[in-house]
């Protein structure tokens, strides 16, 4: 229970600093935010919406009370979920752009991510069984490679030629233009086919690490002692594999997780645009060219509290997984 | 501390990066490697296969970006719509972009930008990481409280997302400040690896000697701590030259990175912008992605050398021949 609270601790302190970086982060940069978000509404747009130019300043400086007055606005706007219009998508609200885009990158790379969990974490473990064999000489470099190429690039090749050339993907966009979003078998079977490629080049462009980090664990693990004597019981290989050498392999690549999943997240931007997938990686990226701040500000809020999340269900599956965890 | 531990190694260091060989243990090098004035770390990494044919292809790169306006052919911001969107040939090697301008000679010439991008990211990082990781796991107190708020900010904010909305906020993208913004970023990261291993040298009796001695503080860093982390140092500087090169070009294909210049990354991003993968054209994405690929391929290749060099156990001997035999003979598993 301890280490619980300690963890839970550490979150809000996480939390904490996300929010006090976005905070600080617009202050920092030279130039006038808030005159470069005011550029793109028409001053008619800014009259029918009385109080923005101050939602604006309170989010991004350029007012003129003190940082600590300002710091205390601002976290009063981040409580309320207040972060004004989104420019580029007027009139809608940062949070509306959010709610409408953020549950197709989240089904997308939740998915994708434990597919690629799965596989690399069973790829790593046979690999390290059969050292030198046809998984460990061929599979794991090949998962590598994969691993190690821009994943926008990979996305740009299976675009081409799995999607355009043979035809089995399509390859835009992340439902068809004539079906209207709702919760109907039409929708969601177009929403699905949409999904496949972009979720298989996130499996394959994740696992790589997963199978490197797998497969050098238990290559330690085999060695050790309990494994040898679950061998002279006379366990089956498979079971020697999976419940007592691989059960335990799994925990430090596990602890990875964390980092992996940030990464993975920042890599959803890139295929996002590759695909003119109407997630929250792709509504960042238009954002941040599109000079709309308080639509930039508050993603990047929302990536750095999935990432928090994630984190938080891995610690929780940990304290499931190992026992040292929870006694100690 | 005394000397029957040696290795102090925290547990989360230890199982981020394997443990170091001895090296009075390392095999020593035979015939004609050993009259060859090379340090023993190069010629060790050399005698690996993997980081040998990194450092071949890097080095191929190299040359190319070097002498990148003597192999260009065409001007690469030439405009010319009857050179527009034509598939490779003579002519053109790599084939055209929508505006006619020659792919060949943005890819040679962007190896220039690409290569000098990475490789000034991941020094300023390095010297970065370096100082602040050893300095913060040396002197402790609140000068390691600020480096490790630091890194653990890093932990939670995902880097790309991060760097997009900064991007974001420049309003003149320059090469300069996509050096300073990437390699600030990266730094973070690095120097949560080198402070680890730094720790476990902080009491090791040569440092406390040295403190006893009156040494000063720079000199225990650079001259006592630094140089026992140079294999680590020189592993953080690979994996970080790799990772700026890829969000340097990841930037740039999103168009927030410096758009003047001629790089990999540009020309992705004219590419993807003229949706030419969505008209059938294959070469406008093809080449300067393969160059990018193969490059980070190549670092990839280097650290997975430096690993093998550092952990012996990594390593398996002559089975890839073997597994080749059987895959091919069918001569059941091996």
């Amino acid at each position: 229970m301890r280490w619980f609270l300690r963890r839970l601790l550490f979150y809000v302190f996480a939390l904490w600093v996300a929010v006090s970086l976005n905070f600080l982060l617009p202050r920092l940069m030279p130039g006038d935010p808030v005159g470069g978000v005011l550029a793109h509404l028409s001053p008619a747009q800014i009259q029918s919406n009385p109080g923005i130019v101050q939602t604006y300043r309170d989010l991004l400086g350029g007012g003129k009370g003190s940082l600590g007055s300002e710091y205390v606005k601002y976290l009063g706007h981040v409580a309320t979920f207040d972060f004004g219009i989104s420019t580029s998508n007027y009139p809608s609200k940062v949070t509306e752009v959010i709610g409408r885009t953020l549950p197709y990158s989240i089904a997308l790379v939740g998915v994708a991510f434990l597919l690629a969990f799965v596989l690399g974490i069973a790829i790593g473990m046979v690999a390290a069984w059969r050292r030198g064999g046809i998984v460990d000489n061929f599979v794991v470099p090949a998962m590598m490679s994969l691993g190690a190429f821009p994943a926008f690039f990979t996305s740009l090749v299976a675009v081409y030629f799995l999607g355009l050339k043979a035809g089995w993907f399509p390859i835009q966009h992340a439902y068809d233009s004539a079906v209207t979003p709702g919760f109907n078998w039409t929708f969601i079977s177009s929403a699905v086919r949409h999904a496949e490629l972009p979720v298989l080049i996130i499996m394959f462009v994740y696992a790589g690490g997963w199978v490197l980090n797998m497969r050098t664990v238990m290559i330690n693990t085999i060695a050790e002692d309990y494994v040898a004597m679950a061998h002279a019981k006379g366990l089956s290989d498979t079971r020697v594999m999976t419940r007592y050498a691989g059960r335990n392999a799994i925990l430090p690549p596990l602890n990875g997780f964390a980092a992996q999943f940030a990464t993975a997240v920042g890599g959803l931007v890139f295929i996002e645009f590759v695909f003119s997938y109407p997630g929250a990686g792709l509504t960042l990226q238009q954002a941040a060219l599109g000079a709309d701040y308080p639509l930039t500000q508050a993603l990047l809020l929302v990536f750095a509290v999935t990432v928090i999340v994630a984190n938080f269900i891995m610690d929780i599956a940990n304290f499931v997984l190992d026992p040292r965890v929870r006694t100690g | 501390m005394s000397q029957i531990q040696p290795l102090t190694v925290d547990v989360l260091e230890q199982e981020a990066l394997p443990a170091e060989l001895p090296p009075l243990t390392a095999p020593a090098p035979k015939g004609r490697l050993r009259r060859a004035p090379l340090p023993q770390w190069v010629r060790l990494l050399l005698s690996n296969p993997k980081s040998r044919g990194g450092l071949i292809v890097l080095g191929a790169m190299i040359v190319v970006a070097v002498f990148a306006p003597l192999i260009a052919t065409h001007d690469p911001n030439a405009f010319s719509l009857i050179d527009s969107r034509q598939s490779p040939s003579w002519n053109h090697l790599f084939g055209t972009t929508d505006q006619g301008a020659d792919i060949f000679s943005q890819v040679v010439l962007g190896a220039r930008t690409s290569l000098i991008l990475g490789a000034s990211a991941a020094l300023l990082s390095t010297v970065l990481a370096t100082t602040f990781g050893i300095l913060g796991a040396y002197a402790g107190g609140w000068i390691d409280d600020v480096v490790n708020f630091v890194t653990n900010v890093f932990l939670v904010i995902p880097t790309i997302p991060l760097l997009v909305v900064v991007s974001g906020y420049l309003k003149t993208r320059g090469s300069l400040t996509m050096i300073l913004i990437i390699g600030l970023t990266l730094a973070a990261l690095e120097a949560r690896i080198l402070r680890g291993q730094a720790l476990s040298l902080r009491n090791r009796d040569f440092v406390q000697a040295a403190k006893v001695a009156g040494e000063s503080t720079p000199r225990i860093i650079f001259g006592e701590i630094m140089p026992n982390m140079v294999s680590r140092i020189a592993a953080g500087f690979v994996l970080v030259f790799y990772v700026a090169i890829l969000t340097a070009a990841g930037l740039e294909f999103l168009g927030l990175g410096d758009m003047q210049h001629t790089s990999w990354g540009v020309t992705l991003y004219w590419a993807q912008v003229n949706s030419t993968v969505l008209q059938g054209e294959w070469w406008p994405f093809l080449f300067p992605g393969l160059a990018l690929a193969t490059t980070v391929a190549a670092l990839v290749f280097i650290l997975a050398g430096l690993d093998e060099v550092s952990n012996p156990r990594l390593r398996v001997e002559r089975t890839h021949r073997r597994a080749w035999r059987s895959l091919l003979l069918g001569k059941g598993r091996t």
